[in-house]
Formats: structure tokens, C-alpha cells, sequence
């Protein structure tokens, strides 16, 4: 192995400790709690007296007769599908299957599992505890932002309000948002009440504000009726769903399709007044 | 101790895109030649952005799983790494940043195995054999297509096949046309990319009419092999793209010179 020559100012080496420090503190915090912690959507157990950790859905916590893996790796494999089998881009959308159990040896393997179940999320737990996580507001991402991107930089402030209870709720996302607008502009939303917290913009929440900035380009084009030809579309194909008895939704991160629930729940926000005439 | 991340485009709709890179990084995993081996992706969890903060080495080689250098590996990957050339002091860690996978002297290898893989127990008609690398191109940045032109070349001078050809989706020469022009009974059509999707899967055999890995056609048999970018040997080539960053550690290396050279 190569020497690799490496000047560590004092403030840098801290971070660098951030990924062993915040493993150990995510197993004492377990280890704390007899009953074991849930976190996200899984409950994390001690295992005693044979040591190591067992991680189950928080759902099936008393469950039995469930899928056993043993090894930190094979939550990838728990993280990858929906129930359904839908790929899951986000993992922290409240979408993880059940029916499995996870052992691990010690904190090390513990770490490598719950990063597979939620990325990043333990040393983010960790760092926010610390008073040490580094949050980017939306203007601060959209502004580094390029080719198809750039146009998120364009996204009004209110735009990014509805985008962002539309996309980060508890109830598509159990992230807890830290980040808003910018310095001076908070978030209005109900930020959620989970344990992992949310420091900047993911890159699904990039890809839907490109959505909403389109919505808001065809503003200056609504018909007699005071509707975008979106909108139009979008309440066609609900109705027409509706009206075949089954509303077959598209995949979490289509949101070209009219059917994509993120989509809906900003129709939600934006269109249910527009059509009772709130505005 | 020394980490290993790979760098995936990854996919908000299908999960076809991010399996290569997972698949090699676990190969690459039980060689035991780095401590650390961590994926992460620009469309997937964990992002780039936040895939440092995850990673206890302070010793850390970044290379991307990107066939060509281009938009993704000269701005975005930089970008939210937070990169600063080929080595990168910050956060107590020194980050090296290895070149795209295409460029490497090992590619054409990989090419050729994945050629091997495909045309074994099949049977080829009497005549002449064109072996033909497909890239997507890009008439916006011509690194995207050098490196076909990189490989099909150094596949050309080791005399293997009657003809070598290059064939693009987004540039000429258009590999419909390739296809059905070049000269040769057995036509061996390889994509090179970095994963299986809708180019692969959807576009490709709908616009040529290919009805699996063997077609016939009146005048020709069309072979139509897995991107190469799924072959297991692509491991291989990851681990040694980064052992190739640290020694060569600040300079470009051989391959990046030559496909620069050719453009």
C-alpha cells in the first residue's frame, strides 16, 4: 500500500471521525434501550446474550416465521423493492417491504446495514445530535445545479414551498426537512416528527422541482376556464382512472405521469382551490 | 486505511442502472484489496453529495462507473464530490479521482470477453466477421464517441475479426446503417455501456428488429451481445483504474492521453 501524504487541519480531522464516532453512538443508543429503537421504518435490537444486532421492519417487531438473513449485505437486497417489486429510488420513502429479519455481528456490520436502508442516515443522525450537520437550503443546491437542471434555479419561492410539501411529507418521505428556501425564507410545511434528518434537497426532490418550474412556465397559458393545459390533463386522466374503478398510480419518481402521487398531492395544494374558487 | 467508491449515473425509475455498480463493488469487496468499498450514485441513495460523510478511510480513490469522460465526469461527479483535480485534501481525507472505465488499457479486454461470452455455442455463418462497438454518442462532446474509436482501434490492430466498426445512437455513423452496410456475414453488435436500460433493452433491438442475441437477416446473422458494462471482469477493471490513480497520481493517464490525442 502506498503512503499517501495527507495535512489534516484540526477542524477537518473532526469530520473525518464522523463515520466511526457516529457508528458506535447509533449501537449505544441501541443498546440503551432494552425494548430495542426504531428508527425510520425498523426496529434495531441488541441481541442477547449471543451479541450482535437484529433489524426487522418496526411493523414486524413481534412478528414470527419471518425471512432470516444473516449479514449486514443482504439489506440491500430488503432496501432494493417495494412489496410490490417497484424500485425504490429514495430509500427513506415509507415504501420498505416486510417480512425479514437482519443479523449482524457488532456496530461495524450494524452501520453497513442501516446504510443500506437509509444512506447516510445514521452519520446524519449522528452529526445533527452533534450540533455538527451542515445544512444546504434550496437556492444554495439549485444554484450548483446545471444542464437540464439549471431551470430549478428559476423555481419561484412558492413554488418550492408546494414542491416541497408536496414531495418531503411524512407521507411520501420520513426524512426530517432542516433545510429551506433560503437563509431568510423558511419552509412552511409540516417537516415531520422522524429521527433521520434531511440536510439539503435530494436529487429526487431536484427532479420534481424541474417539474413544478415547467407548471409554473405554463401560468401564462391557462384557458377560459382559468386551467393549464397540465392541469387539464391531469384531471382527465384522474377522472378517467377514477371512472374505470381503479386509479393505478405511476412509479414514485414518474412524475411525467399525471398519476403520480407527488404530482397529485401537488394538484392537492395548488389546483383543489384553484377549481373552488379559493384563489 | 483505504476506501474504494464507485460512482453510478443510477436511475429514479428502474433499478437496472445501479446493479452493475453494486454487483462489482461486491466482487471487488471479497478481494480484500480495499478496507472500504461504498457505492453511490447521482440518481440513487446514497448521493454523492453525502457519500464522504459515510466513509471512516482517510485514504479514499474515487472512480466513477462512466464508459466516457464527459458531462457527468468532468462537471457533476467533481461537482458534488466537492473535487479539486486528481487529489483532493478535505474533511481529514485525501481523495484521489480516477479517469472514466473506457479509456483504460484494460477495456478492450473486458470487450473481447464479453464478445466471448456471447458467441459461445452459437454458430456463425460461412465468410466474413465484423465485430461492432456501439456507443451512444453525442454530437455535444466527442470524448463520448472517442473512446469507441479508442477500443474498436486497439481491437483492429490484435487482427481478430475481418472488420472492426464503430456505430453510434446520437452521431455518425447511425448503427442502423452500420449494421446493415458492413460488409460481413456474421455481424457481432456490442453496446458499450455502462448497464442494461431502455437503449439496450427497448430502443435498440426495436429500431434494428432484433429478436434476441441471434437474428437472422437474408444476407447476414446479427449477434447482439449484453452491455459490456454488466460483465463481471468490469471489476476487475475498477480496482485496477484506482490502483492506476495512485501511482499515477496527477497526471493524466496513458489512456486519457491517447483518446485525447485522437479527438
Amino acid at each position: 500500500m502506498s503512503e499517501v501524504p495527507c495535512s489534516v487541519s484540526g477542524s477537518d480531522s473532526a469530520v473525518s471521525e464522523n463515520a466511526a464516532t457516529s457508528r458506535d453512538a447509533f449501537a449505544n443508543w441501541v443498546d440503551e434501550a432494552s425494548e430495542g429503537r426504531v428508527f425510520a421504518q425498523v426496529i434495531v435490537r441488541k441481541l442477547e446474550p449471543e451479541g450482535g444486532y437484529e433489524v426487522r421492519h418496526a411493523e414486524d417487531a413481534d412478528a414470527e416465521g419471518l425471512e432470516l438473513h444473516d449479514g449486514s449485505r443482504a439489506a440491500r437486497e430488503v432496501s432494493r423493492l417495494t412489496e410490490a417489486g417497484e424500485h425504490r429510488p429514495l430509500k427513506s420513502a415509507p415504501n420498505l417491504r416486510r417480512g425479514w429479519i437482519l443479523r449482524v455481528a457488532d456496530a461495524r456490520e450494524l452501520a453497513v446495514a442501516m446504510n443500506y436502508l437509509y444512506p447516510a442516515a445514521i452519520v446524519h443522525w449522528y452529526m445533527e445530535r452533534e450540533g455538527k450537520l451542515e445544512v444546504t437550503s434550496y437556492r444554495e443546491n439549485a444554484a450548483r445545479q446545471s444542464g437540464i437542471y439549471k431551470r430549478v434555479q428559476r423555481l419561484s419561492d412558492e413554488g418550492v414551498q408546494n414542491a416541497a410539501r408536496a414531495c418531503c411529507e411524512d407521507s411520501v418521505c420520513l426524512k426530517r426537512v432542516r433545510w429551506d428556501v433560503d437563509g431568510e425564507t423558511p419552509l412552511v410545511m409540516d417537516r415531520g416528527g422522524g429521527k433521520i434528518p434531511c440536510p439539503e434537497p435530494c436529487s429526487l426532490f431536484v427532479s420534481f422541482a424541474r417539474r413544478v418550474r415547467l407548471f409554473e412556465r405554463e401560468e401564462r397559458e391557462r384557458d377560459a376556464s382559468g386551467l393549464t393545459s397540465s392541469e387539464r390533463e391531469d384531471l382527465a386522466a384522474l377522472v378517467e382512472a377514477a371512472a374505470g374503478g381503479e386509479i393505478m398510480f405511476a412509479r414514485e419518481a414518474e412524475f411525467e405521469e399525471p398519476l403520480n402521487e407527488r404530482r397529485l398531492r401537488y394538484r392537492g395544494l395548488t389546483l383543489v382551490p384553484k377549481l373552488r374558487l379559493e384563489e | 486505511m483505504r476506501a474504494l467508491v464507485i460512482v453510478g449515473h443510477g436511475s429514479h425509475l428502474n433499478g437496472d442502472s445501479s446493479l452493475p455498480v453494486y454487483e462489482h463493488a461486491a466482487r471487488i469487496r471479497e478481494t480484500g484489496e480495499f478496507d472500504e468499498v461504498v457505492e453511490c450514485f447521482w440518481k440513487e441513495e446514497p448521493a454523492m453529495r453525502h457519500v464522504l460523510d459515510t466513509v471512516e478511510s482517510e485514504d479514499v480513490c474515487v472512480v466513477p462507473a462512466f464508459i466516457s469522460e464527459g458531462y457527468f465526469t468532468q462537471q457533476v461527479i467533481p461537482r458534488e464530490l466537492g473535487l479539486e483535480g486528481s487529489v483532493t485534501k478535505k474533511s481529514g481525507k485525501a481523495i484521489r479521482y480516477a479517469g472514466p472505465l473506457g479509456t483504460f488499457g484494460q477495456m478492450e479486454d473486458v470487450i473481447l470477453e464479453r464478445m466471448e461470452d456471447l458467441m459461445r455455442g452459437k454458430e456463425k455463418r460461412p465468410g466474413r466477421t465484423a465485430l461492432v462497438l456501439l456507443g451512444h454518442g453525442t454530437d455535444l462532446n466527442k470524448s463520448s464517441g472517442g473512446v469507441i474509436y479508442l477500443n474498436a482501434g486497439r481491437i483492429r490492430e490484435r487482427g481478430l475479426f475481418d472488420l472492426v466498426e464503430e456505430a453510434f445512437l446520437d452521431q455518425d455513423p447511425e448503427v442502423g446503417e452500420v449494421v446493415a452496410g458492413v460488409e460481413a456475414e456474421n455481424v457481432i453488435l456490442l453496446p458499450v455501456f455502462i448497464a442494461e436500460g431502455w437503449h439496450t433493452r427497448e430502443t435498440i433491438p426495436e429500431d434494428l428488429g432484433l429478436t434476441g442475441e441471434v437474428t437472422e437477416r437474408e444476407d447476414r446473422t446479427i449477434f447482439y451481445g449484453a452491455p459490456v458494462g454488466t460483465h463481471p471482469s468490469m471489476a476487475d477493471l475498477i480496482a485496477a483504474r484506482a490502483r492506476d490513480s495512485y501511482e499515477m497520481s496527477g497526471t493524466a493517464t496513458h489512456g486519457d492521453e491517447v483518446v485525447r490525442s485522437a479527438l
